[in-house]
């Protein structure tokens, strides 16, 4: 095969298949956004529960773009959180440990809630970093 | 998990992080239809949670519903819900047997008299004061009733115990019954389906650990979250029936392009589920994906609805068709029935080979 586009597969454009419910989530997403920046609240919307179509999808991440930050997370399989290009719209993908997505959000927020450490756990690490500091001396 | 010990707490003694906890709680919340933002609050709840005694009774079934639980992967959200219980009792996964098994149930009761969650699968007999069916030399009509008394809630497990499923199908020689004909007293939580999804029971005892109550349920005492639209209602081959455009046959054009199989007798307008969204064998597909119509495996008296391949708008079933769309379904399936007994007269007439849709009517 001498070229990439001899390969017999073809990406439907994002306009067939439209239900009109992508347009209804980016609607969700300004009024959140809108929320967040007047109390600073964030919210998110799980994708999975919507049905949407693969075109609604393609459209969906067509509008919200791609942003500069990128968090790939190991914790009970991979999670990967990107920026879309709206600031303060993220969006989460959570799959488990056999790379099957088990959650799909747009998460509004200035960082999502997966990215930051539990206040408990920053104690424990605290706590263990200074113990570990005292045998050194 | 040892006694005592939270569920957070054990996690961290088995080296999960929070983070990996609130994960499993975004997908529980998920797959439980609630808000995302509820992620956060159901894992504060779950991680205090305390595992509850659960006493699992098999009766008149075909291991099909136990099958389906233990058989999803692991390690998954089933997995981790599993180990937040104590199973005290299930015949079919404990080592113990006879005497020694039968001891385990009564220790069981009488120790977590009040508290412990009861799953039943299967239904059960009543005839001959319940004889077609025995455990232990008692039958799975008493076995129930003395069990049920100190349950703090029952889960119906499978259609068989949530509504008799096939051991009641005509002619139903045991007097197979539902366990909501026998116990009126206490809560009870129908997860039906045969076999029932996985993530469905995972997702009701995650509900009962998180909020300590039982989930809204629907007239048929199923969960709303996952029983709450048909499997039409969220079938991908939906624009397909909005448009007209129905597969005649399981090999022609219609077929070939996916097309909605309303036609071929798909029971998914009146089926209510969550197949079409959690879908089976690891989310790869649901039986429609796969090309053959849902037959309303999680309904009340699914199998003597009239036949799994007539369209619902011919058969005079008790899986009764109502909805928006109705009109033109049942237009288009009484042209289907009127076609199918033509091609049944022809194919009869010329000896031709009949299909399983000519068989049907």
């Amino acid at each position: 095969m001498s070229s990439i586009s001899q390969i017999p597969i073809q990406i439907l454009p994002a306009g067939d298949g439209l239900t009109g419910q992508a347009e209804a989530v980016l609607t969700e997403i300004v009024e959140m956004l809108g929320r967040l920046l007047e109390t600073g609240v964030g919210d998110s919307i799980d994708l999975r529960s919507l049905p949407l179509s693969p075109a609604d999808k393609l459209w969906l991440d067509a509008k919200l773009g791609k942003g500069e930050v990128a968090i790939n997370i190991d914790a009970g399989g991979r999670s990967l959180v990107t920026e879309t290009a709206i600031s303060g719209v993220w969006k989460v993908e959570h799959r488990d440990i056999e790379g099957r997505m088990v959650a799909e959000l747009i998460e509004v927020a200035a960082v999502p809630e997966i990215v930051k450490p539990h206040k408990t756990d920053i104690e424990k690490a605290y706590g263990n970093l200074r113990t570990s500091l005292k045998q050194f001396s | 998990m040892e006694k005592g010990e939270t569920l957070l707490e054990h996690m961290e003694r088995e080296g999960m992080s929070r983070r990996t906890f609130l994960k499993y709680c975004a997908s529980l919340a998920s797959l439980m239809a609630l808000p995302p933002s509820a992620a956060a609050a159901m894992a504060e709840a779950l991680g205090k949670a305390r595992r509850p005694s659960v006493i699992w009774l098999p009766f008149q079934e075909c291991t099909g519903c136990t099958e389906s639980i233990t058989r999803s992967n692991a390690p998954s959200v089933e997995g981790m819900i599993f180990d937040m219980i104590s199973l005290d009792y299930q015949e079919t996964l404990m080592a113990a047997a006879g005497f020694q098994a039968e001891e385990a149930l009564q220790n069981a009761m009488k120790e977590n008299y009040g508290k412990y969650v009861l799953i039943i699968d299967g239904s059960v007999s009543t005839g001959l004061d319940g004889a077609y069916s025995c455990i232990g030399g008692r039958s799975n009509l008493d076995s129930l009733k003395e069990a049920a008394k100190g349950a703090a809630a029952i889960i119906a497990l499978g259609t068989c115990a949530s509504f008799g499923g096939i051991p009641k199908a005509n002619p139903n020689p045991t007097g197979a019954v539902a366990v909501s004909d026998i116990i009126k007293d206490k809560p009870i939580i129908n997860i039906s389906g045969c076999p029932p999804i996985p993530v469905v029971i995972t997702g009701v005892i995650a509900h009962y650990l998180t909020f300590g109550t039982v989930p809204e349920l629907d007239k048929h005492g199923r969960p709303k979250a996952f029983y709450g639209e048909t499997i039409h209602d969220r079938c991908y081959r939906r624009p397909f029936y909005d448009q007209g455009k129905f597969a005649k046959t399981f090999d022609d054009e219609g077929a070939r392009n996916g097309w909605c199989l309303f036609e071929l007798g798909c029971k998914g307008p009146v089926t209510y589920n969550a197949c079409a969204t959690t879908k089976w064998n690891d989310g790869t597909s649901f039986p429609i994906e796969s090309g053959h119509g849902c037959i309303g495996c999680s309904e009340p008296d699914f199998w003597d609805a009239g036949g799994f391949y007539k369209a619902l708008s011919t058969a005079a079933s008790p899986l009764k068709y109502v909805g928006a769309a109705a009109a033109v379904g049942a237009a288009a399936g009484v042209a289907v029935s009127f076609a199918n007994r033509a091609r049944k007269s022809a194919a009869k007439a010329a000896h031709e080979t009949t299909t399983t849709s000519d068989l049907e009517k």
